[in-house]
């Protein structure tokens, strides 16, 4: 019985009801999005980051650390069998050294990056390295990233000094030609970094199969001249910020659940306060308190109830309609994080079902708790409206 | 000989008004008989409704004792105290106080359902009481498409459905026109001689004092008349 008095009561309430369904489905709505976006957000630029420069893991270089570039040229080694008999798909072997670029006569110290153009794991616009046929020995081919570009004032075309030191420390210098201005995702290998064939830097360096690392899709055991580092410890900076993202969306959350909260408490407690004389009279009638309560709450219940409901008739086409557009974040390009793309938001079943159940709950408790303080008090004054001010 | 339905034994109700104490009834000893048609009357703040509020059980006294038939209400707790409720009185507010949301039938066959009742059992005598006061063709309506005087009659109704011993009627009168409230304590009078339930009013309408049996006069918390 209790639960058609309620069902009967939620439905009869008409405009009511339905505006505290429908602001309480909205936010079910953005909290979702919120959320899916940031992790859309998160798992697109850690693939970036992946696909651009880390693959799987790392095999270094014992001592090398990018962190040093005074110290790069001083931890290269030539490739193992081992990871010489990867298919290109699963490596990518890279070479590092420290050099100084002389754009407009201006010194603009880089990273001279040598890819072997085989390599299919990791995705840079460095087609062009492959297919150039100008002569090695009058101008070196490079390519640099847009961000790059912007910065030093490059363009495609453009001649300028490359200096370097080669194996023996002796400097070497040298005219490269831009081939390309690739568009690289990753900021952390785009700014500050020149990118050569690696057999070329090989040849300039003076350092026959010498590599800093070779990354790899996967990792593929302890090899002996080389020390792996994975994922997470190439990420542990990106991570860490992921992690303080994370913590930051969680108090956005907060915030959000709360003004969800707010919001939904307001309108109950302005429902109930309007019903008082209602339940006055329900407790004249000789209703007990317990059922009244039992009643208001199973209100409370069919409103979050129906808010899933409108949040998933409303939302589920908006959702679907988002992942085809996503969410344009051009203007992070200016940004070091390593996304420049659109965003697709990434749905979490498992964080919109505890994002679902405490809405849920917050509504129920918010139905249950100004009854609960109505229905403690005389008959007398929720008969008068003055239960609850 | 009626047998005594409610006791009162020196009923004494105090309100905290700010930081003053109001007395609203002082020493009241009372006794209503099955089948009484009466009222309290007197002027506003003279105790009436506080009155019927604790024969009701919808308030509690400070000082005194309540007899239902032979049960102390003070001994009982907040769930007896709904189920004497429930059982035995029948409430008429000034106001009405109809459920909003709910027609004119599912007003009256409420407290029948709230006692347990099926509605395919109570359906019929939902129906009876209602043609009784006179709003068999309004059957379907919500409150808020009815008068003054058609409200009044749902909520005669629906404490008369259940068959109490006894339904207290707080200012029955006092929101409608002469007309109507002529014909609302015809019909109350009517149905007191049908039904046999004791009815008590609170009124300071004179045209009550006329229909009564028995009138209990009050001013400022205590028992200035009784008058059979």
């Amino acid at each position: 019985m209790n639960w058609s008095i309620a069902k009967k009561n939620f439905s009869r309430q008409g405009l009511r009801a339905s505006l505290n369904v429908l602001v309480t489905a909205l936010s079910i709505i953005a909290l979702i999005f919120m959320l899916s976006l940031l992790n859309g957000f998160q798992a697109q630029a850690t693939r970036n980051v992946i696909n651009t420069d880390i693959g799987g893991g790392h095999y270094r270089a014992p001592g090398f650390d990018i962190l040093s570039p005074s110290k790069w040229e001083d931890y290269t080694v030539k490739v193992p069998d081992t990871l010489l008999r990867l298919h290109n798909k699963d490596k990518a072997e890279v070479l590092v050294v420290q050099g100084q670029l002389y754009p407009n006569r201006r010194l603009y110290p880089v990273q001279i990056r040598g890819i072997s153009m085989e390599q299919s794991l990791l995705q840079l616009p460095l087609d062009n390295l492959k297919t150039f046929s100008a002569n090695f020995d009058d101008l070196i081919p490079v390519v640099v990233g847009a961000k790059m570009a912007k910065k030093a004032h490059l363009h495609k075309g453009d001649t300028l000094t490359l200096k370097w030191r080669d194996r023996s420390g002796a400097v070497d210098a040298k005219d490269i030609i831009i081939i390309d201005v690739g568009d690289i995702l990753n900021p952390r290998v785009d700014e500050g970094v020149v990118w050569l064939r690696l057999d070329h830097l090989r040849l300039m360096t003076d350092r026959k199969n010498e590599v800093s690392w070779v990354a790899v899709k996967h990792y593929i055991g302890l090899i002996s001249e080389f020390e792996f580092q994975p994922v997470e410890f190439l990420m542990s900076d990106l991570l860490a910020l992921w992690r303080q993202d994370r913590m930051n969306s969680k108090i956005l959350w907060a915030i959000l659940m709360t003004l969800v909260c707010i919001s939904v408490f307001n309108t109950q407690m302005l429902n109930i306060f309007k019903r008082q004389k209602e339940i006055g009279t329900l407790m004249a009638l000789g209703m007990d308190s317990q059922r009244i309560v039992r009643i208001f709450t199973l209100e409370g219940c069919l409103a979050a109830i129906w808010a899933l409901v409108v949040a998933l008739l409303l939302g589920l086409p908006f959702f679907i309609w988002f992942q085809g557009v996503g969410f344009d974040v051009s203007h992070l390009s200016e940004s070091t994080l390593p996304i420049r793309e659109t965003i697709y938001p990434d749905y979490q079943p498992m964080e919109i079902i505890y994002s679902l159940i405490i809405v849920f709950i917050l509504i129920v408790a918010s139905s249950w708790f100004p009854v609960k303080k109505i229905t403690r008090l005389d008959p007398t004054m929720a008969l008068r409206g003055r239960a609850i001010k | 000989m009626h047998d005594k339905l409610i006791t009162l034994k020196e009923i004494t109700k105090v309100f905290r008004v700010g930081e003053e104490n109001f007395t609203a009834l002082n020493g009241i000893n009372l006794q209503i008989e099955s089948g009484a048609f009466m009222s309290f009357v007197g002027p506003s703040g003279s105790g009436k409704t506080t009155l019927l509020n604790l024969i009701g059980g919808l308030d509690v006294p400070t000082t005194g004792d309540i007899f239902f038939k032979h049960t102390k209400l003070s001994s009982m707790n907040r769930i007896q105290m709904a189920k004497y409720r429930r059982e035995n009185i029948g409430f008429i507010f000034q106001t009405y106080n109809l459920l909003p949301v709910y027609s004119v039938y599912e007003n009256v066959l409420f407290p029948l359902l709230l006692n347990g009742s099926k509605e395919k059992d109570a359906r019929e005598r939902v129906m009876n009481i209602v043609s009784k006061v006179g709003l068999s063709d309004q059957i379907k309506k919500k409150p808020s498409q009815l008068s003054g005087g058609q409200c009044q009659r749902v909520a005669i109704a629906r404490a008369l459905v259940k068959d109490p011993l006894l339904i207290l009627a707080d200012e029955p009168t006092a929101n409608l026109d002469s007309k109507n409230s002529l014909q609302i304590l015809e019909l109350m009078s009517d149905l007191n001689e049908q039904y046999k339930a004791a009815v008590v009013f609170s009124t300071h309408d004179e045209k009550v004092t006329r229909y009564v049996r028995r009138e209990v006069g009050l001013e400022d918390g205590e028992i200035i008349s009784d008058k059979q």
